[in-house]
């Protein structure tokens, strides 16, 4: 996987599925955390004015998220864990949005609590956890292993719900639990830690019989150390904790159940319930209490609890009550001490009530109604920043209202052609070039102009929305460049031509909605090369040729969904998988069902043929399978052969498809990946850009389309190189290429060995880049047009993705001037709009989304309507701090000394490498790797007597050779710096700086200094600038002795060095 | 009838209105209403008939390898002691009744070994349930407590809530049916260190691992007689993976002294009344599938969020 990814995220109109399921509030009461029935988390800002505005999403999880804990103590380290259904747990960052750590385990939890005690323990403390399990499992909070469980000597069972009791009375620590059958148990936590590293079994010190069935909470009074709350979904309870006799009892109303509760104070507590309703008790005195157990234990009527206050949702979200609300309380330690019942609902908002410290009844005695104090939902945050959620075309075809009521409800991205088809609510399909969609998206120049200036294609033919679509040739080369099929509400699919927007042919399936289109493996007999297999919403399979267009099979309902479609190769049947575990073997040729078989022998033949490639539909069952990604090896074989779009862009997908993205290189350093969440939602899309991909296409090349062979036989040899670096002596003697690295210290040879050429497949996608833009011009393409910006693309396309990429990182309105400067001189131009970053966690594919409005963060009170995407306040000073610490460096920079080059690609090259090795350096792990290194700066590493012969040879170096000297020279023109840079970087790194914090702040102070070192020069440069702005035909020129004058230097330094 | 095309459905609204609102309105709530019962039958499956008075301790016994030619022999007798205590808190709410269901059991083992049986039973003082019993109980009662949620007088008013509710209760239930229907597949050493072992009385010797599980309707029970490798003997060994069956051959590693299973032994027996639980779940989750289905035809009413 690559770590030069980044990313940009264009949301849609409507906000994603956000089924709430879990909330929690941080410690440092800034940031509310909610889980998903989705799989997805979402953060929220939550100011002290009880103002809350959704942040970021996470992607990670696959299945529902059952429970969120801290797993840090949280002014250390901002982390949450969270667990999910099928068992994964992930441990995430809050504040920078990345996934620290995640595991796949057995077991379902339902509560987690986290238990440090500083004295006692050694490591990062426990995350005490139980769930559909028996007893209590103890995990590392930083591992995630399982460490220990606390076993229960009887009546074991499924732990329901638990609590921590520190008593500061005795300095102990206990744990509180209730199981599914209604038993207390409590254990010893102070005791446990020396069991634990003894690895000696615990058993519970007390267990009693409380019958309290489908308990929801229990809670333990810190004010009294007596009072224990017991809060089952019928009624709740109040037992004295010394004897745990019954208290106090209050049954819910009919048709309602208790979800949770929490103790105010002394004698009062809050009590909610599942459909958003809560209510504020006065417990009586003590005294009663006392009389009531000593008589007979159940108490009666009279010492009913009174109900002081009530809080309830208001009735308009009535309509939605289809999921439980998940509510939580929070009693502020800090300022300024408010008591806060938040609760989390099914559509993805988030309702707060501020609770009066001493809630009183009113006057009469009847209960006082609370009103609602603050509320917010996702879509509030998508409809207020509509201009952050334009889809990616939506300026496109038709009216305005048209975009507001129709969303995109299918998508996909053309790699090879660089087309972005999107299919809507009203069965209207739109094809445009990609990257030009989202400069025009994206940027303030371009949008003015867009309409005439974008070239895109409307498909009418769908009368309901179009539910999924498939560029054919891009999942098996067995089908015409041109077809697009496209599946819709209506049950039928229609084959069009994308180039000409016509439609080629129309079937009607007659079966519900098309789900999802695929193709069989290429090497099928060629008789079903040109077949599609539609799977439809009547749990229905339809194999459609293209070719002779007729249905080949329509393979009638199962009575299940279809979880997994394989085509076996050799026999050509159809093997489905359905929900239940059976399986359904089609026979292609006559389109019967050859047989049915449930259970072992289902399990059996759908294994039997595990081919990746045979894989039509794949959808991972959440809990049989591991989703965790295949071993190297494995990996490289499956990308000989075309991935299978999963079934449902959910969740799962979004990792299924970074892991698709990492797995192949094919796609260029460009792309757009549509997603979705659930099935019914909108599409949002997510731009990639591949950094290193696009540096190596950046810097000067000028005789790389001239000979492609050459180069790769230059890179093979490179490769060579870099496997026996261990052995460097031998290899320079066999190898002249590798002399260039030989001046290299150890680390940069890491960078460029670890960054950019790493990946074996990297030559294998070059050769397809060249092979498929052949190719194309080999195709008759009715529309010269296309054909003709397709390859002017190939020249340009590069710098302007590397513009839109840094015109949406660099922060702007920090400085007017810098602005303008950058729009006039660097052709960087303004964002429209904020733009919604995505931030990639290293090697588990997990991908937090900023959302529209999480801008707000960093300036609440600036003007609404003012652009503005700094990441954090922070900014300013961290450039100051870059500008100071690299200052002496920075001025011996190459600098362009004149005006075309600067607005040119040695600049964008310059910044985009030095975003690059910013990322590269923040997200190195916690080790100064410079320490390890102390001859980092010096450029003697061998001194080999060949290289004066060398260096006359480099002159004939082929063209991917001059690429690799230029990147050395970048790395090298870095390397002046590389020192200080390091070091901030990992300073940074030690003050917990995001990624995007330093690269922000990076490209502001250095576009300032190029902006300063300009201004000084330009007036001594301007007679020559004159000139060549006369000469602007060969304006390519300067970049060739550009690239000479680099190289000369170079071998300069080589001669130098060796002497 | 419930699978219809899915075109022209903007042509004729009305019916389809009306048909939908007649779904949510009486259809779901017989379709939850037989749910209920299914479950309540099957939940009832996994607690013993209570016959006499309450104090009486019902035991069910099943005989595990019952033809002479069997090298292990058990007698389980599955226990489940309804607390009575609870009973009364059972019928107030009737549809929440939660049975205790205990599983002890007494196996007596005979290894030919110089042709004397050893004999084992469970120790008392400690508890032992079947886990996979014991899940899928409680499954299947988080499954009905789901589906008590909604009582008669709930009106639905969007498909989509009936969807949710459905997915959640199918969830329940296959997992409820996995757990029967898949044994864990564990490593020796993970069996040799599981509670199971600790259970016996007088102790296994060290040489034998015992392994009970259910798979679908039958108790199984596998017993390993071991024979120690010589720790220098390092030739070849090869620890077994995780299996719910180990073959003879297998090695492992435990407690610093490597093992392979010389012979394994395995009797089982057929559970009715898991058998039945089995079919009640497939009954209950087809159900609800159908009730998804049905709902799915009015997609297009539900589906589109007007905001």
């Amino acid at each position: 996987m690559k770590g030069s990814m980044q990313l940009l995220t264009v949301w849609g109109r409507r906000s994603p599925s956000h089924t709430i399921t879990a909330i929690m509030v941080t410690d440092d009461q800034q940031t509310i955390v909610t889980g998903s029935q989705e799989g997805q988390l979402c953060l929220w800002n939550f100011s002290s004015e009880l103002k809350m505005s959704p942040r970021a999403f996470l992607f990670g999880h696959t299945s529902p998220i059952t429970c969120l804990g801290k797993s840090k103590d949280f002014e250390k380290q901002p982390y949450v864990v969270s667990a999910a259904e099928d068992g994964e747990m992930c441990l995430w960052n809050v504040a920078s949005g990345q996934c620290i750590q995640n595991t796949q385990l057995p077991y379902t939890h339902t509560v987690i609590c986290y238990y440090y005690c500083s004295f006692r323990m050694s490591g990062g403390g426990w995350l005490l956890c139980c769930g559909q399990y028996q007893d209590v499992l103890i995990i590392d909070a930083w591992t995630l292993e399982i460490l220990h469980t606390f076993n229960s000597s009887q009546s074991l069972d499924w732990i329901s719900c638990m609590c921590i009791i520190h008593s500061l009375r005795i300095q102990e620590d206990t744990l509180l639990a209730v199981s599914v059958s209604g038993d207390l148990k409590v254990w010893d936590l102070s005791s446990a830690v020396k069991s634990v590293q003894e690895r000696n079994n615990i058993y519970e010190k007390e267990s009693k019989c409380l019958q309290c069935m489908n308990c929801q909470t229990i809670r333990f009074c810190t004010y009294t150390e007596r009072l224990l709350l017991i809060i089952c979904s019928d009624s709740w309870k109040v037992y004295d904790y010394c004897d745990f006799s019954l208290l106090c009892i209050s049954f819910s109303k009919s048709g309602q159940r208790f979800a949770g509760g929490e103790i105010l104070a002394a004698n009062r507590l809050l009590v909610w319930t599942e459909d958003g309703q809560s209510y504020i008790y006065q417990l009586p005195d003590r005294g009663v209490f006392k009389s009531i157990s000593a008589l007979n234990g159940t108490p009666n009527d009279t010492v009913f609890p009174r109900l002081l206050c009530y809080m309830s949702l208001t009735t308009k979200k009535e309509k939605s009550f289809s999921h439980p609300f998940v509510m939580g309380f929070l009693n502020e330690r800090r300022e300024p001490f408010y008591k806060i019942l938040f609760c989390g609902e099914t559509h993805g908002s988030i309702t707060l009530w501020h609770i009066p410290d001493v809630p009183v009844t009113h006057s009469d005695g009847s209960p006082r109604y609370i009103p609602v104090t603050a509320t917010s939902a996702l879509q509030d945050a998508f409809k207020k920043h509509r201009s952050m959620t334009d889809g990616i075309i939506d300026q496109l075809g038709g009216t305005q209202d048209r975009i507001i009521n129709s969303g995109v409800t299918a998508s996909v991205y053309i790699p090879h052609h660089d087309m972005v088809v999107c299919g809507y609510q009203d069965g209207k399909i739109i094809v445009a070039p990609a990257l030009q969609a989202a400069k025009a998206r994206l940027l303030e120049e371009h949008s003015v102009l867009s309409k005439e200036w974008l070239l895109y294609k409307s498909l009418q033919g769908h009368s309901g929305r179009v539910t999924c679509l498939l560029h054919l040739h891009s999942k098996s080369t067995n089908f015409d460049v041109s077809w697009l099929a496209s599946g819709g509400q209506d049950s039928c699919v229609i084959l069009w031509d994308v180039f000409t927007g016509e439609m080629i042919f129309r079937f009607a399936l007659h079966a519900g909605l098309v789900v999802h289109m695929s193709v069989p493996p290429q090497n099928c007999r060629p008789k079903f090369h040109q077949t599609v297999c539609c799977l439809t919403s009547d749990h229905s399979i339809v194999l459609l040729n293209f070719q002779d267009k007729m249905c080949l099979m329509h393979g009638r309902p199962h009575l299940f969904p279809v979880k997994t479609i394989k085509w076996h190769p050799i026999e050509d049947f159809l093997l489905v998988g359905c929900a239940d575990g059976s399986v359904c073997i089609w026979d292609i040729e006559n389109g019967a069902l050859d047989r049915h078989e449930t259970g072992e022998t289902a399990k059996t033949i759908l294994s039997s043929c595990d081919d990746s490639h045979t894989v039509l539909v794949e959808t991972v069952d959440s809990i049989l399978a591991g989703t965790r990604s295949p071993p190297p090896q494995e990996k490289k074989q499956r990308s000989k052969y075309k991935y299978f779009a999963p079934l449902s862009c959910r969740g799962l997908s979004v990792k299924k498809c970074m892991q698709y993205v990492f797995a192949e290189h094919s796609w260029g350093p460009f792309t757009v990946l549509p997603l979705k969440i659930k099935d019914d939602d909108d599409s949002f899309h997510i731009l990639l850009f591949d950094m290193e991909e696009l540096l190596k296409q950046l810097l000067p090349e000028p005789k790389k389309e001239l000979k492609p062979a050459n180069s790769f036989h230059g890179f093979d040899a490179l490769r060579r190189a870099t496997r026996t670096e261990e052995k460097p002596a031998q290899t320079l003697k066999r190898n002249k290429t590798a002399t260039s690295f030989s001046p290299l210290n150890d680390q940069v040879k890491y960078f460029v060995h670890e960054h950019l050429f790493h990946s074996d497949n990297l030559n294998a996608s070059a050769g397809a880049g060249v092979g498929t833009t052949r190719q194309k011009n080999k195709y008759k393409n009715p529309q010269k047009l296309k054909a003709r910006t397709l390859r002017k693309t190939d020249v340009n396309i590069t710098t302007d993705t590397v513009k839109l990429l840094l015109s949406c990182l660099f922060p702007w309105s920090v400085n007017k001037e810098l602005d303008e400067f950058c729009i006039e001189n660097l052709g960087i131009f303004m964002p429209q709009c904020a733009v919604s970053f995505g931030l990639l966690s290293k090697q588990y594919y997990h991908v937090s989304l900023t959302l529209p409005g999480w801008y707000l963060v960093s300036r609440e009170k600036a003007k609404e309507n003012q652009m503005c995407n700094l990441i954090s306040p922070k900014i300013v000073y961290l450039a100051e701090e870059y500008t100071s610490r690299m200052g002496s460096e920075a001025a011996s920079l190459d600098v362009p000394k004149d005006m075309n080059i600067i607005t040119g690609r040695e600049t964008m090259s310059h910044l985009l490498s030095l975003v690059f090795m910013v990322s590269q350096l923040m997200n190195l792990p916690l080790i100064n790797k410079c320490k390890s290194h102390p001859s980092w700066h010096s450029d003697s590493s061998h001194q080999n007597p060949r290289d004066d012969s060398t260096g006359k040879s480099d002159l004939k170096l082929t063209g991917f050779h001059k690429i690799l000297l230029n990147l050395n020279n970048v790395v090298h023109n870095l390397n002046m710096e590389m020192t200080p840079l390091v070091k901030l970087a990992s300073h940074w790194r030690d003050q917990s700086v995001e990624v995007l914090e330093a690269v922000q702040a990076m490209l502001l102070a250095e576009i300032q200094s190029i902006m300063k070192t300009l201004r000084k020069t330009s007036i001594s440069s301007q007679t020559v600038s004159m000139v060549q702005n006369e000469n602007a035909e060969i304006q390519e020129l300067p970049w060739i002795e550009q690239a000479q004058q680099c190289e000369l230097k170079h071998i300069r330094n080589i001669i130098m060095t060796s002497k | 009838p419930d699978r219809k095309s899915a075109g022209n459905f903007s042509k004729r609204p009305l019916f389809q209105e009306e048909e939908f609102k007649w779904l949510l309105r009486e259809e779901v709530h017989t379709v939850l209403k037989q749910l209920q019962d299914i479950l309540k039958e099957a939940s009832r499956r996994f607690t013993l008939p209570a016959t006499g008075s309450d104090s009486q301790i019902k035991q069910e016994n099943f005989i595990l390898g019952s033809s002479s030619a069997d090298q292990v022999k058990g007698v389980l007798s599955l226990q489940g002691d309804a607390v009575y205590q609870a009973l009364n808190l059972a019928i107030l709410f009737s549809l929440k009744v939660c049975y205790e269901c205990d599983e002890t059991k007494d196996i007596s083992l005979k290894i030919p070994r110089s042709t004397q049986a050893l004999r084992f039973s469970f120790r008392e003082d400690k508890q032992w349930k079947m886990q996979q019993i014991q899940d899928a109980r409680n499954h299947v009662s988080q499954a009905l407590h789901l589906l008590n949620s909604r009582d008669e007088s709930y009106q639905f008013k969007t498909g989509a809530e009936v969807n949710k509710l459905m997915d959640a209760v199918m969830l329940q239930l296959s997992r409820a049916r996995n757990r029967l229907t898949t044994p864990a597949s564990m490593t020796l050493p993970e069996v040799a260190s599981s509670s199971l072992m600790k259970m016996f009385n007088p102790p296994l010797p060290p040489d034998v691992l015992v392994n009970f599980y259910t798979n679908r309707s039958k108790l199984c029970l596998t017993a390993y007689q071991l024979h120690a490798l010589q720790p220098n003997s390092n030739k070849n060994f090869k620890p077994a993976g995780s299996s719910v069956f180990h073959n003879p051959g297998a090695m492992f590693e435990f407690g610093n002294q490597k093992y392979e299973v010389s012979h394994v032994h395995k009797v089982e027996c057929v559970v009715p009344w898991l058998n039945d639980a089995l079919v009640f779940f497939t009954i209950a989750l087809q159900l609800c599938q159908q009730l998804k289905d049905k709902v799915s035809v009015f997609s297009s009413y539900w589906n589109y969020r007007p905001y």
